[in-house]
């Protein structure tokens, strides 16, 4: 166990003193500030930069609401946010590997399960700290520019995101214990994506799979009712089972 | 005295390929070990197989009378590795790492702050200020070494320890290896001949997979030596060492520039009955005739061939 607990707070330690306390930390924090904002004054640019005839337009357009910014920040996570998870940890496992560090650790008394739980954890954390943090500062910056801004829909949307973003999480850990290459593990992650993406036409896998969190966040950040319990305890439970599963191939793997 | 290492019909297959084709090897413990080979031997893939990064086709590998399959941690914490290009996370500092690494071991706050101000004065880098990847190679490998003894080890295995370093540098790890005699038992694989001359008690040599010695160091090179005659004649030692190529019994001869003929035998009385005859036939002044010693690299070119190192 305390080899464990070093190897996670090294994890930590990694996160805040590398570039990844910047990438996905950063781009959250980017949207977060900047949907609100977007969806409060896109009807002004657009009526500045179209002349009349987008004047006229966005005449016809509902008045902007906090919905508009939940929607934008939705919309930012399911898309550029899931890409970044599946790029980021394509390398997850492999990546200490390729650089020998693995080997160093791993000669040491840390189980190989161990190692690779200890990663899916302290990863796992962060993502739901960083994407937390980075929605109440979305929540507050609504509420300032909108007046107005409820947190059922927001929470609702993000807790389903969460759900699936950890589903990813397990899919790049046990993708990158298989595999050698950040990108190929990467590229298979966003063929799974795309496979989701298909999957939740066919009703029962939207109801109970990973499948149903592609398109219900959108819908919960719309204020309107979606049933995600399944599915997020279903992304959850596979996320498991998928870090379970990279642990074992991870530990038939030679160094 | 009991063996730290016991390998045992050791056998790892890549596909049609046998890196290592049926070795036995043991290794006492308190001995510093030193195994040879030339590049592709299978030295390092023996190295993994001891630590648990590889798992063996076939045979046996024991540590301390463990299994090293099926022993995990029981093994790992008393072993200390080092491969032979380390790995380090760039962005610690020395100090981190070793904390680091003394925590994966479970080691009290107390031992590890003495050990680690130990090892960083030993590695010579106790003043280094700066994060692991601005470090040198030399400065890495020396940690590298700091980091294996982190948990005062009872096995030490290096791969190639000294090969990225400078003349001072291979002088302070050999000496600090050196140091270790009797305490802890020291496994390294290289292939500079000279160090392993220079500290190592037992050597065995690897070649495409097989064990082809494996002694006492002075055992091994009296087992060749004897097997080599120095002539030192006045003059003529050209036309000597002509004759003497002729010669059924003479298996390789060589001679320097100060009338000095090394002769490899393979019959040693033929040679001892022949030489002194053949340097009267030719009224050539004999002023010395002995058994030589042949130096560990000349073993080892004989054994694994002069074409590779």
């Amino acid at each position: 166990m305390k080899g464990f607990l070093q190897f996670a707070w090294k994890e930590v330690l990694e996160i805040v003193r590398t570039w990844r306390i910047w990438v996905l930390p950063g781009m959250l924090l980017f949207f977060a500030l900047s949907g609100p904002l977007m969806a409060r004054f896109t009807p002004e640019i657009l009526k500045a930069v179209g002349g009349s005839e987008m004047a006229a337009l966005v005449k016809a357009m509902p008045k902007p609401s906090y919905l508009d910014a939940y929607g934008q920040w939705i919309k930012n996570l399911s898309q550029i946010g899931l890409f970044a998870i599946i790029i980021i940890y394509g390398g997850l496992i492999s990546a200490e590997r390729k650089s020998g560090t693995a080997i160093l650790v791993l000669t040491k008394p840390l189980s190989r399960t161990s190692y690779v739980v200890a990663k899916a954890a302290v990863h796992a954390a962060f993502l739901v700290v960083s994407v937390c943090i980075t929605t109440v500062i979305t929540w507050d910056v609504t509420r300032l520019v909108f007046h107005k801004s409820p947190g059922g829909p927001l929470w609702s949307a993000v807790v389903g995101w969460l759900a699936l973003a950890i589903f990813f999480l397990g899919v790049m850990t046990f993708l990158s214990s298989l595999l050698d290459s950040q990108a190929g593990a990467a590229g298979i992650g966003l063929g799974v994506f795309a496979a989701l993406g298909v999957a939740g036409m066919w009703e029962p896998l939207q109801k109970f799979s990973p499948a149903g969190l592609v398109g219900a966040p959108t819908v919960l950040a719309a204020g309107k009712e979606s049933a995600i319990l399944s599915p997020v305890i279903t992304s959850v439970g596979l996320a498991v089972l998928l870090v379970m599963a990279a642990a074992e191939v991870f530990r038939t793997k030679e160094l | 005295m009991s063996a730290a290492v016991e390998i045992r019909r050791l056998t790892k297959a890549y596909g049609p390929k046998r890196a290592l084709d049926c070795v036995d090897l043991t290794v006492e413990e308190g001995s510093i070990f030193g195994f040879l080979g030339p590049n592709g031997a299978g030295k390092t893939t023996t190295l993994r197989i001891l630590t648990g990064l590889a798992k063996p086709t076939e045979g046996e590998v024991r540590v301390f009378g463990h299994d090293v399959v099926t022993a995990d941690n029981t093994v790992r914490s008393q072993i200390g590795f080092l491969p032979d290009v380390p790995g380090f996370y760039d962005w610690m500092k020395a100090r981190e790492f070793l904390r680091f690494a003394g925590g994966l071991f479970g080691l009290e706050r107390e031992a590890l702050d003495s050990r680690v101000d130990v090892l960083l004065d030993l590695a010579g880098l106790t003043d280094v200020d700066t994060k692991i990847g601005g470090y040198s190679r030399g400065m890495k490998q020396r940690l590298g070494v700091a980091q294996a003894l982190i948990n005062a080890p009872k096995l030490l295995m290096l791969d190639e320890p000294t090969s990225a370093l400078d003349p001072m540098g291979r002088k302070e790890v050999l000496d600090m290896l050196l140091s270790l005699r009797g305490r802890t038992t020291v496994f390294f694989s290289t292939h500079i001949l000279a160090d392993v001359e220079r500290i190592c008690d037992t050597v065995a040599i690897l070649d495409h997979g097989h064990v082809v010695a494996h002694a006492p160091i002075d055992e091994l090179k009296a087992r060749y030596g004897a097997s080599k005659v120095v002539i030192e004649i006045a003059a003529g030692a050209d036309e000597l060492a002509d004759a003497i190529r002729g010669e059924s019994w003479a298996a390789a001869v060589e001679r320097d520039t100060n009338g000095t003929v090394f002769v490899t035998v393979s019959d040693e009385d033929a040679a001892a009955r022949a030489i002194p005859a053949m340097v009267a036939q030719r009224g050539l002044a004999l002023r010395r005739m002995e058994a030589g010693e042949m130096g560990l690299e000349e073993v080892f070119v004989q054994l694994v061939g002069g074409d590779r190192t």
